[in-house]
């Protein structure tokens, strides 16, 4: 009375990394060695029916792929007997891994065909974590096969163990991430992605590494039935019900860290991150010890989340004050300037600090970055929890709008790009008297760094004609213009990018430090951006200084949607995709005729031929 | 999904084959993550038993020898097909005899 679709299901699922990685070793082809593994599949939900279910159902799968295959080479080769094949070996999974989470892949490639080829999932299962239709999922995937053919990475041993477990810590936290509703059903990856970690784990054991993620998510793990709450709202760690945390699965993350340690050699980024969960397993968390493991973690990782929770673990240690101290190194990094959750944890040490105004001002000016509805109205909500008499005064924001109130149409609107960003930055409701030419001039560093003297000129003509409205001149003293003589923007080197606006500035300077596809350059969202690294979060294009000097102003504060955006709002006649359309700007992505069209105008080749000239400067 | 699975004592006396066999299987569940917890159970025990405000407790043995549970697996799968797969590994290693299985409601 089993069900035998489900059993075969079942016994796939167990055995189909171990056969499709065999296959590949003799077919060197992973679209071709899973669907010969799926032929075996086909023959066992025919054949067994009536033979009934073999003894050893995985040994039976693969010798019928395996004989598949030798059919499949011997049409091939017209030969009658192909050399002696090899023998399946233990590094076949491993193998296997490395290729289905290659870097000529995009990350939801990687994902998607990982989670086919290594864990066995069907294209339904695979579409209904992600929340995307099944077609997507196969589209996905049967092209990330086809990048791999056309690539011919085919059987090529590699490397690169960091990309497998990019991967799979990205599996995980899919997973993680989701907390409600769906949450159920994506809960289903988390489970994935550590037994793809364990599967690692026992094939590389020498990799200190493997065992901290394996740790890592095991921890992780363990506190998912405590980290939300009865109405499926998230609840902090430190909150949390500990009773509820899986005692089994922190032993298993604590073995796994053990191994870690065994191995040795200096400690990896998840070995780290491994660490500092061990650190909140305790009953009294170390915060000097978590404040020491994240610095380490900043040397390799230096992102803004890591270099926030460093500070947060530093206040908990040293005092809100020594925290604060981080904060305000961080204030001054032009990545930091529209991160919302850093006025945010500021918010939090300030009343920690009894500094309630400022406080205040801080969660309003977080709630003003957030890019959530949901994040700004708890914001929005702490700012309002915050017990101070209301300020009197003329307030940041407000004046800004009643200087702009009786300007002409034109001028209102260049102004108001200029003072409406220094408002968001500064804070709306900052009071005026507050606000210092110091703190002015730290604004402008981290707003338009780099930007072409004209526009600096620009922005500083706008705040010096707002600050001799209001009454205090000397607000702007510190903001210098600059000479507009032609200063070089861009470094000799092979192909000089013309001066020419903005965005075709970054455009070429991208292509030309990358070499990546125009295509592939045109279709960036912001979100896919990793500036701290200066690639994206993929790792398929990567960029230089130029480039990334470039990005933050052509970003502008925008926290998704096309990097490089048309002039115009689209027509009503030719509404275009919803992907191609930026949600806070209303404007179209940059096409590639466009693109090739100013192209020809500012450096008088064609676009391909711009790209291969961008090539040859690259290479010595 | 979690299930405990339950071997009844009896069968044949295990052999160094068998024990060998075992290891190995075990070996590959803890590896792979799926065995949880897993011992083996003295078929004496003790019976607690509440009535009213008194508990007593009696020792065992309780059950005929051959329906006694003589170890225990808590296992960590993704179908009811996947414990049943496990199941049949277990019970080809050990020979003739009888395993419980039952879904383990939360954590």
């Amino acid at each position: 009375m089993t069900d035998l679709p489900a059993t075969v299901g079942a016994v796939w699922k167990q055995e189909s990394a171990r056969i499709v990685g065999g296959l590949l070793r003799l077919v060197h082809d992973v679209g071709l060695a899973e669907e010969l593994a799926q032929d075996a599949l086909v023959a066992a939900l025919e054949q067994w029916p009536a033979s009934g279910i073999p003894d050893n159902p995985g040994a039976w799968l693969t010798t019928v792929a395996r004989r598949r295959a030798v059919d499949h080479i011997r049409r091939e080769r017209h030969a009658p007997d192909p050399a002696p094949l090899p023998e399946p070996a233990e590094d076949d999974v491993l193998r296997l891994m490395f290729i289905s989470c290659h870097p000529v892949l995009p990350a939801e490639a990687r994902v998607a065909l990982t989670l086919r080829v290594v864990a066995g999932l069907s294209h339904a299962e695979i579409a209904r974590a992600h929340l995307v239709g099944e077609r997507v999922i196969a589209q996905r995937i049967a092209a990330a096969k086809r990048t791999l053919a056309e690539s011919g990475v085919g059987y090529a041993p590699s490397a690169q163990l960091s990309s497998v477990l990019e991967v799979v810590y990205l599996i995980f936290n899919e997973g993680y991430a989701a907390t409600s509703g769906t949450g159920l059903i994506r809960a289903d990856l988390c489970l994935e992605a550590l037994r793809l970690g364990r599967m690692l784990a026992v094939l590389a054991p020498g990799q200190a590494e493997v065992h901290g993620l394996v740790a890592l998510m095991e921890i992780q793990q363990s506190r998912s039935a405590a980290r939300t709450g009865p109405a499926g709202e998230p609840v902090p760690l430190h909150e949390q019900n500990r009773g509820r945390w899986d005692q089994l699965l922190i032993r298993r993350g604590f073995a796994a860290m053990l191994r870690a340690r065994e191995v040795g050699g200096p400690a990896g980024p998840y070995v780290l991150q491994a660490a500092i969960a061990v650190c909140h397993t305790a009953e009294q968390t170390d915060w000097v010890r978590v404040g020491t493991l994240y610095q380490a973690l900043e040397r390799l990782l230096p992102t803004p989340v890591v270099r926030l929770n460093r500070a947060v673990a530093v206040a908990f240690a040293h005092g809100p004050q020594a925290g604060l101290d981080l904060l305000d190194e961080l204030r001054a990094d032009p990545q930091m300037a529209s991160y919302h959750l850093l006025p945010g944890v500021r918010a939090d040490l300030l009343v920690r600090l009894g500094r309630l105004p400022e406080a205040r001002r801080e969660f309003e000016r977080a709630a003003s970055l957030a890019g959530n509805a949901a994040e700004r109205e708890f914001l929005l909500r702490r700012a309002a929890g915050v017990d101070v008499p209301e300020e009197r005064g003329r307030l940041l924001g407000a004046a800004v709008e009643s200087f702009l109130a009786p300007l002409g149409p034109a001028t209102a609107r260049a102004y108001g790009q200029t003072l409406s960003r220094v408002a968001r930055l500064a804070g709306e409701r900052l009071l005026l008297t507050d606000l210092d030419p110091a703190r002015l001039a730290e604004i402008f560093a981290v707003a338009w760094p780099g930007v072409s003297p004209r526009t600096w000129n620009r922005h500083v003509a706008a705040v010096r004609s707002f600050a001799a409205w209001a009454g205090a001149p000397s607000l702007a003293a510190e903001l210098r213009p600059r000479p507009v003589t032609a200063v070089p923007v861009v470094p000799a080197v092979a192909a000089p990018v013309p001066d020419s606006a903005l965005r075709e500035r970054a455009l070429w300077c991208l292509l030309r430090d990358s070499a990546a596809k125009v295509g592939a350059v045109l279709a960036l969202n912001v979100e896919h951006l990793n500036l701290a690294e200066r690639r994206t979060h993929d790792a398929s294009i990567v960029w230089g200084l130029e480039t990334a000097a470039l990005l933050p102003q052509l970003i502008d504060g925008r926290a998704r949607g096309p990097l490089f955006l048309s002039d115009r709002r689209p027509g009503p006649g030719r509404p275009p995709a919803p992907a191609d359309l930026c949600p806070e700007t209303g404007r179209r992505r940059l096409s590639y005729e466009r693109a090739a069209y100013l192209c020809k105008r500012a450096t008088g080749h064609t676009l391909r031929r711009w790209v291969s000239r961008a090539d040859m400067a690259r290479t010595p | 999904m979690r299930y405990l699975m339950m071997q009844k004592a009896g069968g044949a006396e295990p052999d160094a084959k068998l024990y060998a066999d075992m290891a190995a299987f075990v070996e590959e569940l803890t590896a792979s993550g799926v065995l949880l917890a897993t011992g083996g159970l003295d078929p004496d025990g003790f019976k607690m038993t509440s009535a009213g405000d008194e508990i007593t407790v009696t020792d065992g043995p309780f059950t005929e020898a051959k329906e006694a549970i003589g170890g225990f697996a808590l296992i960590e799968v993704r179908s009811r097909e996947e414990a049943i797969e496990l199941g049949r590994r277990f019970r080809r290693i050990v020979g003739d005899g009888e395993s419980l299985i039952h879904q383990v409601y939360g954590p």
